[in-house]
């Protein structure tokens, strides 16, 4: 390219960065520093004034460590992504073992697989309530022919938990199913063919030559659904509101009450970014996973 | 994959499969069918697998506020897929014919925005809506709703881009044609099916929103998902009309998903790694 295209292209890119780079300053930079600011401060809505007050910069950070409702909502997101984590790759692998075979009908059947994963998530929140309501629930009803006395679930305090996990897996496990479905498609042929004709079974298929295989990408995936898993806001604000007590109440779900119920707008970004410091962090572990893996490919 | 093996689905494995689709959708179409059924029948047990169905659950939507709602959710996904598209595709264009430092500190910095959970955007936007006067607006959501599509259009259509043979540009180029022109009239055209794709992605990860139009809006912009969750609070619980307004806010996207099934795989998985 000549000198004088040169500059035209770096004109040229300049001028079609600019303006996406300005709005997303304004739509999501700008209210990234924001949240910090408030954080800063006790900020309550009915408390005008108090959005600036800066006496106490670090307050919010040190209630923190104190706050029971706060601990634990990071435990109880902990259980729910690891478990959820768990079932989504265990069971999305199954499935895309499953359907990893040539075949025109299988592959058409491959999109409905994908249905519980584009669907709205207030739409599937929707269809888990209707399920764990008693009176119109088929699995109730299915219970009760059987003779099975169904806890309520979602007013359990034992088993409340459990259905979000439930119902989030429902969700995500397309996803997971996806990955691992790509990644079984780029395994070449001759591996097994070869493993054949050692005379290797089906397990030791599996386990020496598929499983080293996907491994990176059931780890992969299992840490976007790691990061993704703080979502799972509509199934807790739907299901159990949090409850009972606060067994289901995930660190989002507890930010999000005490900004637009409470009120503590200051302290609820003070949350929120403690929140988000651990999300960054697993989200650059992906990242350092994905390049090493670049790497060794 | 045209190895040796052919991997034929048998029998026992197309049964198999059969068996797991039924029940992985079966909560979903349980929904479905409930959505034509009459209240009575709804509440009836066991219940009749074989019914006259009704569309009145639709027709009940059709009088109150839902087609209001519904309005709500298609403009607030439009107008920010187009935002999107119209800032986001020559940025993914000059970022994809970027050599110089920094792509990928810059790429980078555009993916955080996409990863972080929706509650760190509401708080600032809910006070700066509150103090402009953008609350319950649908320009408010189509603000919003930009702050996620920007990024994903960037990051979706750069491979796009680099589908396209830089031997093309440059020979236009020698001819006289400036970079612009190259871009508009030559790359362009030979993107589009990736352009429709994102489009639709933008559009669904829009209209699949929940949070923001629940904090953002009230009564005037109001959006269909959240208002069929109020069908549970305030009028009871009206099943009828909850099964009839589900389906109808997840009619669109079973839709464009079947359209876009090729880009559907790139497109969710970018949005993973995004959002």
């Amino acid at each position: 390219m000549s000198r004088k295209g040169l500059v035209e292209r770096r004109r040229f890119n300049r001028l079609a960065l600019a303006p996406s780079l300005i709005v997303l300053f304004v739509i999501a930079g700008l209210p990234a520093i924001y949240l910090v600011v408030t954080s800063l401060t006790p900020f309550q809505l009915v408390n005008p004034g108090s959005s600036t007050d800066f006496n106490a910069p670090l307050r919010n950070y040190r209630l923190l460590p104190d706050d029971p409702r706060f601990v634990n909502s990071l435990w109880v997101q902990a259980k729910l992504s690891f478990w959820g984590v768990l079932f989504q790759v265990l069971l999305g692998m199954l499935l895309a073992l499953l359907l990893h075979t040539q075949s025109r009908v299988v592959e058409f059947a491959r999109t409905f697989f994908l249905i519980p994963m584009v669907l709205p998530p207030i739409v599937v929140a929707i269809i888990w309530k209707l399920i764990y309501t008693p009176d119109i629930s088929p699995l109730y009803y299915a219970a009760g022919l059987l003779n099975i006395a169904m806890p309520s679930l979602t007013s359990s305090v034992d088993f409340a938990l459990t259905a979000i996990i439930i119902a989030d897996t429902w969700e995500w496990l397309p996803f997971t199913f996806l990955m691992v479905l790509a990644a079984l498609q780029t395994i070449p042929d001759e591996f097994s063919e070869a493993a054949l004709v050692d005379g290797a079974n089906r397990l030791q298929i599996f386990f020496y030559i598929t499983l080293p295989f996907i491994t990176p990408i059931l780890v992969i995936s299992g840490m976007f659904r790691l990061i993704d898993s703080v979502k799972a806001f509509p199934l807790v604000f739907l299901l159990t509101g949090g409850g009972p007590g606060s067994v289901t109440e995930v660190t989002n779900y507890y930010a999000y009450l005490l900004a637009f119920d409470f009120n503590e707008i200051g302290y609820s970004s003070a949350v929120t970014i403690v929140m988000l410091l651990l999300v960054v962090a697993v989200s650059l572990g992906v990242v350092w996973m994905g390049r090493r893996r670049e790497a060794m490919a | 994959m045209s190895g040796p093996i052919r991997r034929s689905a048998s029998v026992r494995r197309l049964v198999a499969i059969g068996v797991t689709l039924i029940a992985l959708l079966s909560p979903f179409l349980w929904l479905l069918q409930m959505s034509f059924k009459s209240n009575d029948l709804i509440l009836q047990f066991p219940p009749p697998l074989i019914f006259t169905p009704t569309l009145q659950n639709y027709a009940s939507l059709w009088q109150g506020a839902f087609p209001a709602s519904f309005v709500n959710s298609l403009m607030s996904a439009s107008f920010s897929t187009a935002l999107a598209l119209i800032l986001g595709v020559p940025a993914a264009y000059a970022l994809s014919r970027w050599a110089g430092h920094g792509k990928h500190a810059l790429s980078f910095a555009i993916l955080v925005t996409r990863m972080a959970p929706p509650i760190a955007f509401t708080i600032p936007f809910f006070l700066f809506y509150r103090w402009i006067g953008l609350l319950d607006t649908v320009t408010g959501l189509v603000l919003v709703y930009t702050s996620f599509n920007l990024p994903l259009v960037i990051w979706m259509m750069q491979p796009f881009f680099e589908t396209v043979p830089s031997s093309l540009e440059e020979a236009a180029l020698v001819d006289g044609a400036s970079t612009r022109i190259v871009f508009l009239e030559i790359v362009l055209p030979m993107v589009t099916p990736g352009i429709a794709a994102t489009a639709i992605l933008c559009f669904l990860y829009a209209w699949n929103d929940f949070f923001f139009a629940l904090i953002l809006t009230r009564s005037n912009a109001r959006t269909a998902p959240v208002a069929v969750v109020n069908f549970m609070n305030y009028e009871g619980w009206e099943w009828g009309k909850i099964a009839a307004g589900g389906s109808l806010v997840m009619a669109p996207v079973l839709i464009f998903s079947l359209a876009v099934r090729r880009y559907l795989v790139s497109g969710l998985t970018a949005g993973a790694v995004k959002g």
